[in-house]
């Protein structure tokens, strides 16, 4: 009887490494396929997204229309460096409706191959549409549309 | 006897790593599943897109409101023509994406955060009081066909008001108090943004103030005589001139 009990627990332990073995096999092979949010597969949606963000947060504190309707591109650059993450490159060019480039091509980050190469790039559109301009006392505020294209890449 | 019970064995090791090998696919495809689900809903895309056209259209708005209290012969039809543009435009701005943009403008007499406001097209100021204001107001329809959105409203208001509160001719001060929409009190500002009617400015302070929050004084460079005219300019452009008494 006592025997027969021994028995009993012997393989309720091998039970329990056996289940033990299941779950570690299947998360092992989980592994293999799962697409995790680092995965290339989803990098350019990502960098889209930050893209997003970073127009939106500078338009929200008036900082992109002011500084593309000025065309003070180095200080667009700058902001576009100080929001964004170090390791993330843009290119930006800004166009009127015409599709006529606005810009000095000086709004730029990075190495300039990794825009031809890399396969994950990002491009985001974004639209203005005036900031006004002091003159004298008084303020200009013609509606004027820009047309912003922010193309990003991870270096 | 005892072979019969020993392919009972082998049947049962067979039917067991069957059973083991589904557990292991089904663990594996909800966990799969689990891992890459959130990143399958496409609404965090179109919301970024929803959120740029939905500022873009208040600042047109405000610009409009602008262009309307700066000019010198105001066109009460800037607004309507304004928006009218940014539809076809939105279009060209955003290729492929099937947005269409309807709005409403605000036609009669609303109450906006406590002050009655009879808008004409969108538009409209009251000035020349000693609590004067610049406001207009449009409700948009929003469609982004590509996601599937149909209608997404909001109504964009933008609103400036100029109170002022005291004049002291001893001094040569005047108190004013600023609000812009949802009562929120304007900072920041500075000489630049104000102008006395036939005086210079010397200095544009700010204190707290328990009723408006935020009190501007603007000392000037001359003798106050009453009646006082201001002018207020703030960051987005739009004018209000208010007078005392």
């Amino acid at each position: 009887m006592t025997m027969k009990n021994r028995n009993k627990g012997q393989i309720r332990v091998i039970e329990t490494i056996l289940a033990s073995f299941i779950i570690v096999v299947a998360l092992s092979f989980v592994n293999i396929f799962a697409t995790t949010p680092s995965s290339p597969r989803y990098e350019a949606t990502d960098l889209q997204k930050v893209g997003y963000n970073v127009l939106h947060d500078l338009d929200e504190q008036g900082l992109l229309p002011r500084f593309v309707y000025k065309g003070d591109w180095g200080s667009l650059r700058a902001a576009l460096r100080v929001t964004l993450p170090s390791d993330v490159y843009f290119n930006m060019t800004v166009y009127d409706l015409y599709n006529t480039k606005l810009d000095d091509a000086t709004i730029f980050y990075g190495d300039p191959q990794m825009f031809a190469t890399s396969k994950n790039i990002a491009s985001v559109t974004y639209g203005l549409v005036g900031s006004p301009i002091k003159i004298g006392a008084a303020y200009q505020a013609i509606y004027e549309p820009r047309v912003v294209i922010l193309r990003l890449t991870r270096g | 006897m005892r072979k019969l019970i020993g392919h009972k064995k082998g049947q049962f090791v067979i039917i067991a790593v069957l059973m083991i090998g589904i557990m292991i696919i089904s663990i594996g495809a909800v966990m799969n599943r689990a891992v890459t689900y959130y990143k399958q809903e496409p609404w965090e895309e179109y919301l970024t897109l929803m959120g740029s056209v939905e500022l873009s259209s208040r600042r047109l708005v405000e610009l409009s409101l602008a262009n309307y209290t700066n000019a010198i012969n105001p066109d009460s039809n800037i607004l309507k023509a304004n928006l009218q543009k940014w539809q076809i435009n939105l279009t060209r701005i955003y290729p492929g994406y099937g947005i269409a943009i309807n709005y409403t403008l605000a036609n009669q007499l609303y109450n906006v955060y406590g002050t009655s406001i009879r808008y004409s097209l969108g538009l409209n100021y009251t000035w020349q009081k000693p609590s004067s204001f610049s406001a207009a107001n449009a409700t948009f329809n929003l469609d982004i066909n590509s996601v599937g959105l149909k209608g997404y409203r909001f109504v964009s208001v933008a609103f400036l008001n100029l109170r002022i509160l005291n004049v002291t001719t001893d001094t040569n001060e005047i108190a004013v108090a600023v609000k812009r929409e949802d009562v929120v009190p304007v900072t920041g500002l500075g000489k630049d943004n104000f102008e006395v009617a036939g005086l210079g400015i010397l200095k544009v302070s700010s204190r707290y103030d328990q009723q408006y929050l935020v009190v501007y004084k603007i000392k000037c460079a001359g003798a106050l005589t009453l009646p006082v005219t201001v002018r207020l300019w703030d960051t987005r452009g739009i004018q209000v001139t208010a007078k005392y008494p």
